[in-house]
């Protein structure tokens, strides 16, 4: 009895031991970086082998990274690195929640310039006198228009419209529906693959929080104003009408068929990736298409080249095993030449002035419309707070509301202002 | 031994007015080493958790530091909590119209199944085999059959004339999506409730039909009555699954925020998940799990005492 | 029941009634064959009707599976998988278009199209290169030309990708995963479970029912509520975090669905012949390895093809607590794949094509298992 009970029990063992050994990686020094992002993570790997050709350590690249696993990875016992996020607006709620390391230290040890930075991406990383991450290329959104359609509808393919008033109008004449009511081809869809409140905000002189992020604002004029303006593209043809069309079209995103590409949308907002080499140009090379700075309203003519900067940013998370490998390495990320490298490549804004000079980021005509954004004095950066977690959820379901139902603006941001400044008000205590 | 034995059918508590003899302390050891499995698997994966989880329901979850002690308050939140409702009355809507219909409707393929047609072994096999294809892979399906423009749903109802409704994005018809995609797996239901019907009496039938009985009465009279055992019986696993309504929920809103559209698959556990792994607030997650096991367990025990009248069990 | 021809009320109306006369009783047997053949039309059409839902979504997957890049998004989805018609030009297979030339309507070979412009070739005239816009304004100018293609090249691709652009793991390296976990699950769950329920069913010792009654009610227990505990359990303080074990190792610990459906089935074995190795001395050990298990084949059976089609199934567990992508169970990998923003639903078909196949093929070697399983579980009790 007892021997067979002995044997039952080693089999036990043995069969998890077995499972353990094939699934455990192991390995003495090698720093793990996880990016949120990666078109195309044998490049970033590559890149990321300089740092081992010239310190000799060993760095593991994991790109991309599910959403999900974000908030895991740093709260678990395993967390990388560096850790490097499509965005920032979330590292204030990570630092609350003791996730993050301050990196001021990190900041003088490895000599990081803070000057070469450009002003926006750095500032969403700021909380006063601290510094909870540094960014790593950033994000600009302009308006893109097919040419061909601009041409079909009679407008002068070469002029984008000068004015969010006149968006609409060349959005109603590049409008076609059938006479039964469906729609065939649509003007202008305003959070068509991602929600740009934030920018039609800011064009209407205003956010959803303060300059500095201490109170929230959702119901300021401002912010009812944009989701008015945005609301028009979806109530003109009924809200069903305009989803049922454009339903799907996220999925196209990277493909051949996206909607921008087959002529069913005539403008949209999107980022400066768009016009490097791997979107367009390898799904859909012969499209012709144009780009500009989303035009301002037409009273404020002053705020012509408002763009709001959203930046990927790197961070140490607080459990990371060896603080100052990670910062030596986070150095070396941020040297412009590394910058440079990275960015050209992906065809993303370089957060480094001195990188910034290389010439890959003007020649494309295209992609320059990009840098002069970035480099304009109307670059605003997303002003982020430690409830901006919550926060984005419950904005998400409001713009939909206002959106995909029609409902009315004003009492939904009324209730979210109400609920979201006693939450801000008890973090920030 | 047999005598003590039928004395005490029901149950055999541990006596502890009774000494136990040689062969019950044996029995004793032998049976708790065979038993070694599940004790220790009962005090690591079930005991100690349950225990965990109701301490966390009092507390602040930190993961750098301390547990911090926050009385009933997690609770007392829920009831503030707009999601808790808005998650609690998807779920509702689920076990409510959901479970029922399906079970009806699974019912009624099994009366159909058991008619004498020609094929009918391959009817059967094309009613159940979608019920085995995995759950992640019916429901990305599904994701795509319920597409408004290339979603082959509407276009056949659009060949009946009937122009389909944005399965997806419209939070009206999300969750009837939903329960489409969960009756196209009712296979293993129907094939219960199939070889229930091959048990009820064919006597019985027959002396119901000499009777003059058509064949509603005999199907309302005692066919049905008859296999209300398994009713009951997929009632309740099927409420209790139910409430624990995941994975499709999670798949079905694709790369969108979880609950997509408009929250209206954000159901209980999807609710649960996003405030334990994204909000990082896995107290208030433990008092949801709580109420959860609360709910069901009130569930099922109303079921089983309302059942008492409806079933019936052949002798 | 409907249909059924020769049920008694047939063979009853058939009989005459004393005061009938012959007309009206061949009236009613006409009226009662008109109504069974309604009905038999009417469940036929039903029955049908119904097959179809189950039937049409399973073949839908499979064609989609075969549908190339430029045909998934056409609307209205057509029934069949449809690809580029290509020509051999110069020993290059280029795709085939039709082109509104001055000429009148000509299919050229299509070179390359950049920003609007193409470049085509006649395949009869290889060296002249003609040049024409793709579209002017609304009115396309070329067109490619497309027919039934089935396009199994769909399933090398979508199995040798990772499921985002660029990762490393491929869907092979999700499905090895898969197989390894479901592979030491079974054994565990075998190797747990059933002396678990031998000593429900045929050990008698005090405290055995009341125990048994414990093991059911962790059946009503949502595992929600030990699912946090659970994961901060394993990994925080095991940090078994991104492996397998916290899938695997609560397998090797019995769980109340198996010892139950274990047990009603050992019961069924009869108490005299355990009794009688008793009494010749027998241990309990021996009585199950050597009585039980031998007898115990069929039901072991259904638990291990029960148990791959749990484990092959399971999302839940490998979401909370596989992290890299290249320790991605099968499903864990196609809801990824579905995740994202660039989803090509040829490829994530053939996908999910390919993570079903191994369950049906169980199936059908394994039909009779599966419905006894079913039925074991849902009928009795």
């Amino acid at each position: 009895m007892k021997k067979v009970f002995g044997l039952f029990s080693v089999l036990m063992i043995l069969s998890m031991l077995l499972s353990a050994c094939g699934s455990k990686p192991a390995a003495p020094i090698v720093l793990k970086v996880w990016i949120q992002w990666g078109d195309n993570p044998q490049q970033i790997q590559a890149l990321f082998d300089k740092y081992t050709a010239e310190t000799g350590i060993k760095v593991e690249v994991t790109a991309p990274l599910e959403t999900d696993k974000i908030l895991p990875s740093l709260t678990g016992s395993e967390p990388p690195d560096v850790l490097v996020l499509s965005g920032g607006d979330l590292v204030k709620s990570y630092y609350k929640e003791n996730l993050v390391e301050e990196l001021s230290g990190a900041v003088k040890a490895g000599n990081i310039d803070l000057n070469d930075f450009f002003d926006a991406p750095l500032n969403q990383c700021k909380v006063g006198d601290k510094i909870l991450c540094l960014p790593w290329g950033a994000d600009m959104y302009a308006l893109f228009w097919n040419k061909d359609l601009f041409e079909a509808a009679g407008l002068d393919p070469e002029v984008p419209p000068a004015t969010m008033e006149q968006l609409a109008e060349f959005a109603d004449k590049l409008t076609k529906v059938a006479a039964d009511g469906t729609i065939e081809q649509i003007g202008f869809i305003p959070d068509q693959a991602w929600g740009h409140s934030d920018l039609y905000i800011q064009q209407f002189g205003g956010f959803w929080y303060n300059e500095d992020g201490t109170k929230v604002t959702t119901n300021s004029q401002a912010v009812v104003d944009a989701m008015t303006w945005q609301q028009q593209f979806y109530t003109k043809y009924g809200v069903d009408n305009v989803l049922a069309f454009s339903s799907g079209w996220a999925d196209a995103y990277m493909s051949a068929d996206y909607p921008f590409y087959t002529g069913k949308l005539g403008m949209y907002v999107d980022g400066e990736w768009m016009t490097g080499p791997n979107f367009i140009s390898q799904f859909k090379p012969e499209a012709s298409y144009g780009v500009a700075h989303f035009p301002p309203p037409a009273d404020h003519p002053e705020r012509a080249n408002t763009a709001v900067v959203q930046g990927t940013v790197a961070v140490i998370p607080a459990g990371a095993k060896d603080k100052d490998a990670s910062a030596k390495l986070l150095a070396w990320m941020m040297s412009p030449a590394i910058v440079a490298e990275e960015f050209c490549f992906n065809a993303n804004l370089p957060t480094s002035k001195t990188a910034a000079k290389d010439p890959c980021f003007t020649e494309n005509p295209k992609f320059k419309v990009f840098s002069d954004l970035m480099a304009s004095p109307n670059a605003k950066f997303i002003v982020t707070t430690p409830i901006s977690l919550e926060f984005n959820d419950g904005w998400t379901l409001v713009e939909e509301q206002v959106l995909h139902t029609g409902a009315d603006p004003k009492p939904l941001l009324d209730q979210l202002q109400a609920e979201f400044e006693v939450k801000l008000a008890d973090a920030l205590k | 031994m047999d005598e003590v034995q039928t004395k005490s059918r029901k149950f055999s508590w541990t006596p502890k007015f009774k000494k136990w003899g040689f062969r019950d302390r044996t029995n004793f050891k032998i049976g708790m080493l065979f038993l070694l499995p599940w004790t220790v698997g009962f005090l690591v994966f079930t005991l100690y958790p349950m225990l965990a989880s109701l301490v966390y329901s009092f507390s602040i979850y930190h993961s750098r530091a301390p547990l911090e002690w926050n009385g009933i308050k997690n609770y007392t939140d829920l009831l503030t909590d707009d999601m808790f409702w808005k998650s609690l009355s998807n779920t509702i809507y689920m076990v409510a119209i959901g479970v029922p219909l399906t079970l009806f409707s699974s019912f009624v393929c099994a009366v159909l199944l058991n008619l004498k047609v020609r094929g009918q072994s391959l009817y059967r096999v094309i009613y159940f085999l979608p019920s085995i294809v995995p759950t992640v892979a019916s429901t990305i399906l599904w994701l795509w059959i319920l597409n408004p423009q290339q979603g082959i749903l509407n276009t056949v109802l659009g060949y009946i004339g009937i122009d389909g409704p944005n399965w997806m994005t419209n939070p009206a018809w999300s969750k009837p999506g939903l329960i489409l995609l969960g009756m196209w797996g009712m296979g293993s239901t129907i094939i219960i409730y199939l070889s229930g019907l091959q048990d009820v009496s064919v006597n019985l039938l027959e002396a119901a039909e000499l009777d003059g009985a058509n064949w509603w009465q005999r199907l309302w009279n005692i066919t049905i009555p008859m296999v209300s055992p398994i009713t009951l019986f997929n009632l309740i696993t099927g409420v209790i699954g139910m409430f624990q309504y995941f994975a499709q929920a999670y798949i079905f809103r694709g790369f969108q925020g979880l609950g997509y559209p408009l929250n209206s698959t954000l159901f209980y556990s999807v609710n649960l998940y996003q405030n334990a792994f994204l909000f990082l607030k896995m107290g208030y997650a433990s008092a949801m799990a709580w109420v959860l096991f609360i709910i069901i367990l009130v569930c099922t025990l109303l079921l089983l005492k309302v059942s008492d009248r409806f079933t019936y069990y052949a002798g | 029941m409907p249909g059924d021809e020769m049920t008694a009320s047939n063979l009853s109306n058939s009989v005459q009634s004393p005061r009938e006369n012959e007309a009206e009783r061949r009236q009613r047997v006409s009226q009662r064959k008109r109504r069974n053949f309604m009905q038999s039309l009417l469940s036929h059409a039903a029955i049908n009707i119904i097959g179809l839902f189950f039937l049409i979504p399973f073949l839908w997957m499979l064609i989609t599976a075969f549908k190339s890049n430029a045909d998934i998004f056409h609307t209205p989805p057509r029934w069949l998988p449809y690809d580029n018609v290509l020509v051999e030009v110069n020993g290059k297979q280029l795709p085939l278009y039709s082109v509104q030339t001055e000429a009148g309507m000509k299919q050229l070979a299509m070179v390359k199209i950049i920003e609007g412009v193409g470049k085509f070739v006649d395949p009869a005239y290889p060296d002249q290169v003609l040049t024409y816009e793709i579209q002017q304004g609304s009115t396309k100018i070329a067109e490619p030309m497309m027919h039934v293609s089935f396009r199994w090249q769909n399933f090398p691709d979508a199995m040798n990708r990772g499921s985002r652009p660029g990762i490393g793991a491929s869907f092979w390296v999700y499905f090895k995963n898969s197989l390894v976990i479901a592979f030491f699950v079974i054994i565990g769950t075998l190797l747990s479970n059933a002396p678990v329920a031998y000593a429900f069913a045929r050990i008698k010792f005090p405290g055995r029912d009341v125990l048994f009654v414990i093991v059911l009610a962790t059946m009503m227990l949502p595992y929600q509520v030990t699912m946090i505990p659970l994961y901060l359990f394993f990994n925080n303080f095991l940090h078994w975090g991104d492996t397998f074990l916290p899938i695997i190792v609560p397998a090797f610990f019995a769980n109340a669905y198996d010892v139950f459906l274990l047990r009603q089935f050992f019961r069924t074995i009869p108490e005299e012949m355990c009794d009688a190795a008793r009494v010749d001395g027998a241990s309990e050990w021996q009585i199950f390895t050597q009585l039980i298990l031998p007898l115990s084949v069929p039901v072991l059976a259904t638990v291990t093809v029960f148990t791959f089609l749990w484990a092959w199934n399971d999302f839940t567990g490998p979401l909370l607590f596989l992290t890299s992508p290249k320790n991605f169970t099968m499903a864990l990998g196609l809801q990824d794949f579905q995740g994202q923003r660039t989803l090509v639903w040829n490829q994530l078909m053939a996908a999910a094509t390919v993570f079903t196949v191994p369950i049906v093929i169980a199936f059908f070697f394994a039909q009779k298992t599966f419905i006894q399983g079913i039925k074991l579980t849902g009928s009795k009790e």
